[in-house]
This record gives structure tokens, sequence and C-alpha cells, in this order.
């Protein structure tokens, strides 16, 4: 996955099994999930706490791609977007759904907690990942902490503000401002 | 959605993909995004710029019941499908209707069999789907490929002050060769230079890209490439 070429080449291979899952292939939709599930199952587990809730929303995921297949656009390099940001958008969608109050409990402390978990080291997965490394090194800290914690813990802003113990107007304007000269360094 | 404030909306876009829009707000930001061409763009943009986070974690296998229950729901759910569609047309009315068309298409066969000695037969060669997953244009050959026409079908959201253009994609690294502009509405056809044969025939895909009015004042795309079809082979 550092090296970017070959993330490319699995790129169109994923888009070849998008489409195929358009044409109904099942063999085409277990492919994609060999490739994407684990990957996909660690963010939203990170994002929902708990294992039984992310496995269910990852069912959901999967027949959503076996819905959807027809309205993938193979733009270039955009399968693995297209298939996480389903996953990403259906997390924080159960996130706060009922089926997620199902099994909320001290969910005070898990956060407090999850807070000083790491990353992981996304700044090699590819191009675009070292782009948005180097634009991350011209945020403030504190802008740079926000836009991670709300991402990768799905964090709302006031779950934010509690594990930083900053006020949620500040956190709002970190998070506002992080993503304004994000977008500044990356049209660059 | 108010369309004179791009920043307001890139804003939003850029806070529903971080995951911090949330409640009735976020609700409100999909039914723009499904409705509006331009909103659902900066969401793929913002999507493109900070998927890359997700990539750092170390992947977690899934538990093996959760492959066999997506297998049984895509199941219940392609059989509902077929149901649905077996039910209806066993309907009487329907029955009737079919009957009808059938009678139609008997007379439209003749028609068509009539013009075909008189004109050249087109043959569709690539459908291009806009922004929702309509179908916004289709692009027909005739039988010796020397002449395209565009069609402009329901899916065209008309981008005023600027042009459709439409691209061959040749393989490999070479440049994309312009087949001109797409009508926003209606139907465009012309005669291909040779060049643009070539560069269709060698084409696995077309593009389209959003133009200055009367389009690429290089000659090659200066816009954002909105859409890429497959061509389909003859």
């Amino acid at each position: 996955m550092s090296d970017p070429d070959s993330a490319n080449s699995t790129d169109q291979e994923l888009a070849r099994l998008i489409h195929a899952c358009a044409a109904r292939d099942r063999q085409a939709l277990r492919h994609l999930y060999d490739l994407m599930a684990a990957q996909m199952l660690a963010g939203m587990l990170r994002i929902l706490k708990r294992r039984a809730l992310a496995e269910e929303a990852l069912q959901d995921v999967f027949v959503s791609i076996w819905q959807r297949a027809a309205q993938f656009e193979s733009g270039r390099g955009a399968a693995r977007i297209w298939l996480l940001a389903i996953a990403r958008h259906r997390a924080i969608d159960v996130l706060r759904s009922e089926r997620a109050e199902l099994y909320r409990e001290a969910d005070v402390e898990q956060i407090a907690h999850a807070g000083a978990e790491g990353l992981g080291d996304w700044s090699s997965a590819g191009r675009s990942a070292a782009a948005l490394a180097r634009c991350f090194e011209e945020l403030s800290g504190e802008q740079r902490r926000g836009i991670e914690l709300a991402f990768v813990n799905g964090y709302s802003h006031a779950d934010v503000a509690r594990v930083t113990g900053e006020p949620l107007g500040t956190i709002k304007s970190w998070i506002r401002r992080g993503l304004a000269s994000l977008r500044q360094c990356l049209e660059r | 959605m108010k369309h004179d404030q791009p920043q307001l909306i890139d804003a939003l876009a850029a806070e529903y993909v971080l995951g911090t829009l949330r409640g009735a707000a976020r609700r409100r930001f999909e039914r723009w995004q499904s409705a509006e061409w331009h909103i659902a763009s900066r969401v793929r943009t913002w999507e493109g710029r900070l998927m890359p986070l997700a990539l750092g974690l170390p992947p977690i296998a899934p538990s093996p019941a959760v492959w066999a229950r997506i297998e049984e729901r895509i199941r219940a759910a392609d059989v509902a499908r077929t149901d649905a569609a077996r039910r209806g047309a066993a309907r009487p009315a329907l029955r009737a209707l079919a009957a009808v068309l059938v009678l139609c298409a008997i007379f439209a066969g003749g028609y068509v069999a009539w013009r075909m000695t008189e004109s050249v037969r087109l043959q569709t060669v690539a459908t291009i789907k806009g922004a929702q997953g309509s179908a916004a244009w289709s692009i027909e050959l005739d039988a010796r490929r020397e002449r395209l026409r565009a069609v402009a079908l329901a899916g065209v959201a008309a981008r005023p002050g600027h042009s459709f253009e439409l691209w061959a994609l040749p393989p490999g690294k070479a440049a994309p060769v312009s087949l001109g502009l797409l009508p926003d509405a209606g139907q465009l056809e012309r005669v291909l230079t040779p060049a643009q044969r070539a560069a269709l025939a060698s084409a696995a895909q077309v593009a389209v890209s959003l133009e200055p009015p009367g389009g690429s004042p290089t000659g090659a795309p200066t816009g954002p490439v909105l859409f890429v079809a497959a061509l389909i082979r003859a």
C-alpha cells in the first residue's frame, strides 16, 4: 500500500469488482469483502466501540454495496474511497441510532480512554495520504487533534470537547478553521 | 439550499464527511446532496481528501458469521425483487397492456425496418450516467464508426455558462481526444475526423468534462472531469 502504483492497481481491481456486482455477480461481492471488510471493520469498530454493533453495520454496508453498485461511477482512483465512504457514513448513522442505544452503557468512560489511542500510520498509504500528511503539518496541534479525533473515533464536537477539556465553541472553531486550512493547502 | 454560498456548502460538506454534522442537520444535508449535483460533488471531493485517515488502523478480520449473514440478506433482497417483478407481470391489467405493447412493437418493428433501408443505423456505444445515477447522454455510432450522435437524456443537469465536452480516453498515458460538445437538450450529430476515429478505436472509456462555453480552448480538458463511462465494443 505504501507504493502508489500498487495502490492504484488495487483500485482498478476494486472498480472492476464493483461493476461485476452491478451485474449481480455474487462472487465479486465476496472478493470485495475479502479485500475490504477487515479495513472497514477496523474503522467502524473504532467509531462504534462495540464489536456486535460494528459487525451488524458492516453487514449493512455490503448489502448496500450490492444494491448501489450500479450507481458507482469509475472516476479515476475512486473505488476505494467510494467503498470506505459507504462504511464511514453508515457507522456515523448507526452511532446515533436507536440500535446503538441498546449497546450504550458506561460510554463516557470509554470515550475518555479511547481518546488516548493512536491513529496508526496512515501517512504512508499512497499519494493522496502523503498530500494530506503534508497539509496536516501546517495545522496547529489543536486543529489537527480535533480533526483526527472526530474522523477516526467518530466523535461529535461535544465528544471532542469532553476529551480535550476545551469549551464547545473553541472546538467548533478549531475544526472549522482546520478544515478550511486543509482545503487551502490541498488545492495548492 | 442557498446556491449562492459556495463556501457554506463546502464547509458543510467537509463537516459531513468528517462526521461532526449530526442529527437533523445531517439528514437535511443528505437530502440536499441527493437532490443537487454540485453538493454531491463537494462531498466526493472531501471524501477523497480525508479518507486516507481511515487507512492507518490495523485491519480487524470480521467473524465468519458476518459473511454468512450478508449472503442471506442479499439472497432475500434479490428474491423479493424477482417476486415483485413476477407478481407485477401477472396482473390482468398489465397483461392487457402487454398485449397492446406487443401490437405496437410489431408496427414499430415494421417502421424501423423501413427506416433502416433509407438511413444509416446508429448503435449505442456508451451511456453516460449523471450525478444521480440516471442516464444523461446516450452516445451512438454508425456501423462504420464515422458518424457520432450524442442524445441528451433525462439525467442532464445543465450548467449555465458552461459546456459539456466529450473525450475519448485512449489506454495508457496518451492524452484524451475531444469528440466535441454534448447537447444540454436534444441531440447533436457529427462526422468524426480520422484522428477522432482512431482515438475511439483504441479507447475503452469516454469522459465528460466541464468547459467554458464552446468547449476547451486548449484541445485538452481544462475543467473537472465529471463522468466516465465504458465504451461498449461492437
